[in-house]
């Protein structure tokens, strides 16, 4: 008797494992929601390099040429390696020092509408300007940037070919160009389709052929993604990320006793900056992508929340969360499968719950999750 | 009876207000009521769509002797989340008792609750609305 339960335990397992997921209207409706990819390229108004491909050459050798940073031995490229996705597969970020966070990876980094962990930048070239001027990334200065851009003459022929005029006696004017040229590179880093985007594009227009060819563990995965595991409420749309900000329960110390404030410091940064969308930097004189720097809301619940990261290419991404604390994707899945709600601020998301996943449920996510 | 006429009656007016406040607003108009106020209103874009900021226009139409509100106020939450905006809407009168509400932007699909807080002296009137987002 025993046995035959047991028996029919494996074999419902095995069907499991094997059947395709009849998924629903409303499911498809909300899986196609999570496209298309490629997105549509846009150009950035508060870029006059945006698009521009002389400055996107430029970007280019910026973004690898350590002579911008402090001591000169430091380039983008150090914590953004091109072959790792552009993260660095470390923990948190090693500059001149160790930082606080994880350095995210670069690709689709353009159109967001909050750059940084604490979405403390506003746009793609303030954002690139910040480590540049961090005393722990790349410890360098207005002075030293501007004076490399003018003295070294591949970059300066880069500059005129760029903004079509020799740099600027004014070390601020040139610096942010430099940042924005940089921007206009990292806008090109687009990851291609991935294997979900051929399942989505196969459910939206019918095709149950294509459909079938997309691993039955990963519509599992997709399934409580999008259903059970209500993931889509912030990682939406096309990029899985709606964009803004979320206390998931990790702890926020940056080391004992030293708090890293997170979205609450992000936005105090941001509005004290010379360099948001409001102020002289922004190319577009309409503001007409300041409308969030405008209007954002500063409060104490920020505290502890940080960006919900994008998880395109996630597998390629590890490790993960804020503070590069979980290493694999799987500990990721268990740490939304047994959340501590204590950890969670007393006014936290009340969306969150324990997913309680079974091991076949975590091996699904991690499925889905890989396919991104 | 003469209470049911009176409710009646009232129900009537009531209807009425709701139709012609905010007649000026771009269709489709949208209303919540209380039995002092009408606030008709329309969102722009018509559709909203998750993390994407629109701006909504309103009016408010005090009935039945209600006094035009010294200042008002526009947010919205999703109940069932504990949790509001992100952004905090600007004000602004546009003229004839219409007001315009800027940067609001509903970051998750799901439920949100819409609320204009009618602020007169050191009272506050809140009419709320649901709007349901894919």
């Amino acid at each position: 008797m025993r046995k035959a339960a047991l028996l029919a335990l494996v074999l419902a397992a095995v069907v499991r494992a094997q059947q395709p997921v009849a998924f629903t209207d409303a499911e498809v409706k909300r899986i196609v929601a999570l496209g298309p990819w490629p997105p549509a390229r846009v150009v950035d108004p508060s870029n006059r390099a945006s698009g521009n491909a002389a400055a996107i050459a430029l970007g280019e050798r910026l973004f690898r040429d350590p002579s911008l940073s402090g001591p000169g031995t430091i380039a983008c490229s150090n914590c953004h390696v091109p072959a790792r996705a552009f993260a660095d597969g470390l923990p948190r970020g090693q500059g001149i020092a160790r930082g606080d966070r994880n350095t995210p990876s670069l690709l689709n980094v353009g159109g967001q509408r909050w750059y940084g962990w604490d979405g403390a930048q506003d746009s793609l070239w303030a954002q690139s300007l910040r480590p540049l001027l961090d005393t722990r990334e790349m410890g360098s200065s207005l002075a030293k940037v501007a004076s490399q851009v003018r003295a070294e003459p591949s970059l300066r022929a880069g500059y005129v070919a760029a903004f079509g005029r020799e740099p600027p006696d004014d070390d601020q004017v040139v610096a942010v160009d430099a940042a924005k040229a940089v921007a206009a590179y990292l806008q090109t880093l687009v990851s291609p389709r991935s294997a979900f985007d051929d399942f989505r594009d196969a459910l939206a227009r019918g095709d149950r052929e294509a459909a079938s060819r997309y691993p039955v563990l990963a519509q599992r995965g997709l399934a409580i993604f999008i259903g059970s595991g209500n993931c889509t409420a912030c990682h939406s749309g096309p990029r899985l990320s709606n964009g803004e900000f979320g206390d998931v329960g990790i702890p926020f110390f940056a080391e004992p006793g030293r708090v890293d404030p997170g979205r609450f410091g992000g936005i105090r940064s941001l509005q004290a900056s010379p360099y948001n969308l409001l102020g002289a930097f922004n190319d577009d004189p309409t503001r007409s992508t300041a409308t969030s720097t405008r209007f954002v809301a500063l409060d104490h619940r920020n505290y502890g929340e940080f960006k919900v990261p994008s998880l395109r290419n996630v597998a390629r991404t590890a490790p993960y969360m804020h503070d590069g604390s979980l290493a694999t994707l799987r500990e990721v899945v268990r740490h939304y499968s047994n959340l501590d709600l204590d950890r969670l601020h007393a006014d936290g998301e009340r969306i969150l719950k324990p997913l309680d996943l079974d091991k076949y449920d975590v091996d699904a996510l991690v499925a889905f999750l890989q396919t991104l | 009876m003469m209470r049911a006429l009176a409710s009646a009656a009232w129900l009537a007016c009531g209807a009425c207000a709701a139709q012609t406040c905010g007649e000026r607003l771009a269709a489709p108009v949208h209303s919540t009521e209380s039995p002092r106020y009408v606030v008709a209103y329309s969102t722009l874009p018509a559709r909203i769509h998750v993390g994407g900021h629109f701006t909504v226009d309103f009016a408010i139409c005090p009935r039945d002797g209600a006094p035009m509100p010294d200042s008002v106020r526009v947010d919205a939450s999703m109940p069932a989340h504990r949790h509001g905006m992100n952004y905090r809407a600007g004000i602004t009168p546009t003229g004839s008792g219409t007001w315009r509400a800027e940067g609001m932007l509903f970051h998750m699909a799901g439920h949100w609750e819409i609320a204009f807080d009618l602020v007169t002296g050191s009272t506050v009137e809140r009419l709320t609305d649901g709007i349901d987002l894919d």
